[in-house]
């Protein structure tokens, strides 16, 4: 108990000499942990928000809204409502008027609705929310409802037939960037930290000679430089989970206000997943680095 | 691994071959044996093979062939993770002292046991004792650079002594003091193994080695070319020139 204390002061009060003995260097390796930690946690959030994307997309995939023209008198748009409602590939059909359009955009979340106010008139058109049996009828109704005088022509219908393939394949860029952005910096930053974890061993060359002299183990030897590279670790990892930790929400209310019809959500739960992971993984760094730093030095 | 008798050697080396990687060949040859309590002087001109041999006893180098014990431990085939438990058993000091210049000379010697993990509890009194062995009490809070040199040996003398060990190993302890100093040095080391220390001391220090009239084992190219008991610096043959 009493050696293992001392093992330990011994091991964190040179660690911290250490840090602070060549400053600019732990700074810097401090830095770049925060960077790659960064930008770890904010594609792990930009990849959930996409994938909850996807899932929204894919639930609302068979149904479609045809939007009406302004003009259209409400007993021809009922007329138009049944013609559809006959169609034997149509399971559903919903008028959705003027105001009720209104009153589902005020439901937005990130929507101010003084915002609304300001716009007098209602700018939204009546709507037929066609719900299909098979989604792949949809182009095919698209088509049809596009020729009918009564439908507004900008926009017509919010069909978006890729709209799930390009989110996909938004997500599986994005996923593919960042990964190898993520692999590179990880690459760089151990790199880094073991340069650190070199200049503090050649600092402290004389004490070490000593140490072997006089009967230290390889393991004593190498501690306080792997405490080190934790606290490189750790620290570089604590600033990053701070402004993920308290960035995260703020990020996406405002993205929220610029993408008014894509749906974002604040998910806690993962919130946290992502921040241990986080810290998992500068803990990872620094003891990767400073391993990789003691090593090739002390086999001597 | 050979039963450790009294009788055994404490330091056995036999037909002991070194050379280096870059084909310098240190030592060829060698075979000696350095019993229990023994205080022997290794001469010999500068690169004749005097500190490669002691490197070779605290096992910073291997030996390309021969075989090497120290207490009983055959070097050759000791594990890595054992070495520091070897060192801990042999004391050495140099030329350099190779103190810490930013520790006192309490810390530099506390410094031996607190990497040692000898625990923290033992430290002072342990401390206190080897630093009254060299004659330096009261100066326990003085750095490095505030002594002399014969003291900073003694600070190094200090430090090698807290294992308690069973071999002194000294590489040119004097090779950087003057005469009067060097003595006292030499008297410390001759206590040292009055304590019952066995010690070894590589020296150009011809007057020390002639005065003491010691077992002296001669180096040159890499061979022992004399070994005898109360000898001298030189041959006897050279001496009476």
């Amino acid at each position: 108990m009493h050696r293992l204390w001392n093992r330990i002061d011994f091991a964190f009060s040179s660690a911290w000499q250490n840090f602070w003995r060549n400053a600019a260097v732990s700074v810097a390796s401090v830095l770049i942990v925060w960077v790659v930690l960064l930008a770890l946690g904010s594609l792990l959030l930009v990849l959930h928000s996409l994938d909850q994307i996807v899932a929204l997309e894919k639930t609302k995939a068979s149904a479609i809204s045809v939007y009406l023209a302004d003009t259209t008198p409400l007993g021809s748009a009922m007329d138009f409502k049944l013609h559809l409602e006959n169609d034997p590939r149509v399971t559903n059909v919903i008028y959705v008027s003027k105001d009720q359009a209104m009153a589902r955009f005020r439901q937005l979340p990130a929507l101010d609705p003084s915002v609304i106010d300001t716009l007098g008139t209602n700018p939204l058109p009546a709507s037929l929310d066609v719900t299909v049996r098979d989604i792949r009828d949809l182009a095919a109704i698209d088509q049809e409802v596009r020729s009918s005088p009564l439908v507004d022509k900008s926009p017509a219908t919010n069909y978006e037939p890729n709209v799930i393939d390009k989110i996909i394949l938004l997500a599986r860029v994005a996923g593919i960037a960042g990964l190898v952005l993520i692999i590179g910096l990880t690459g760089l930053s151990v790199f880094i930290i073991m340069l650190t974890i070199r200049t503090a061993i050649y600092l402290r060359r004389k004490e070490i000679e000593v140490m072997k002299l006089v009967g230290a183990t390889d393991w004593f030897v190498r501690w306080p430089f792997i405490v080190e590279g934790l606290i490189v670790g750790v620290v570089g990892a604590a600033v990053a989970v701070l402004i993920v930790g308290f960035g995260y929400r703020p990020a996406v209310i405002n993205l929220q206000s610029v993408l008014i019809f894509i749906p974002l959500a604040f998910d806690p739960a993962y919130l946290r997943v992502v921040l241990a992971a986080m810290l998992v993984f500068g803990l990872l760094l620094g003891s990767v680095g400073s391993y990789l730093g003691v090593r090739r030095f002390l086999k001597q | 691994m050979a039963a450790v008798s009294e009788a055994a050697p404490q330091i056995h080396l036999e037909h002991v071959e070194k050379t280096y990687p870059n084909g310098t060949v240190a030592l060829r040859d060698v075979t000696l044996e350095i019993p229990k309590q023994d205080f022997v002087f290794l001469v010999g001109p500068s690169g004749a093979g005097k500190s490669t041999l002691v490197r070779l006893l605290i096992r910073e180098e291997k030996a390309t062939s021969g075989t090497i014990r120290v207490e009983g431990q055959d070097l050759s085939r000791l594990k890595r993770r054992h070495l520091p438990y070897l060192r801990r058993k042999i004391g050495m000091v140099f030329q350099d002292f190779k103190l810490l210049p930013n520790l006192t000379v309490f810390q530099n010697v506390a410094f031996a046991l607190r990497v040692t993990e000898g625990g923290l509890r033992h430290l002072k009194p342990k401390v206190e004792e080897v630093l009254s062995i060299v004659g330096l009490e009261g100066k326990e809070t003085k750095f490095p650079d505030q002594l002399s040199g014969g003291e900073q040996q003694r600070v190094a003398i200090a430090r090698a002594l807290v294992h308690d060990p069973r071999i002194f190993l000294a590489d040119e302890p004097t090779g950087n003091l003057d005469p009067a100093t060097s003595w006292e040095i030499i008297q410390l080391l001759l206590q040292i193994n009055a304590r019952g220390t066995t010690v070894m001391m590589a020296t150009h220090n011809r007057e020390i080695v002639d005065v003491m009239r010691r077992r002296v084992v001669a180096i040159e190219g890499g061979q022992i070319v004399r070994d005898e008991d109360a000898g001298g610096y030189h041959a006897p043959a050279l001496e009476s020139h």
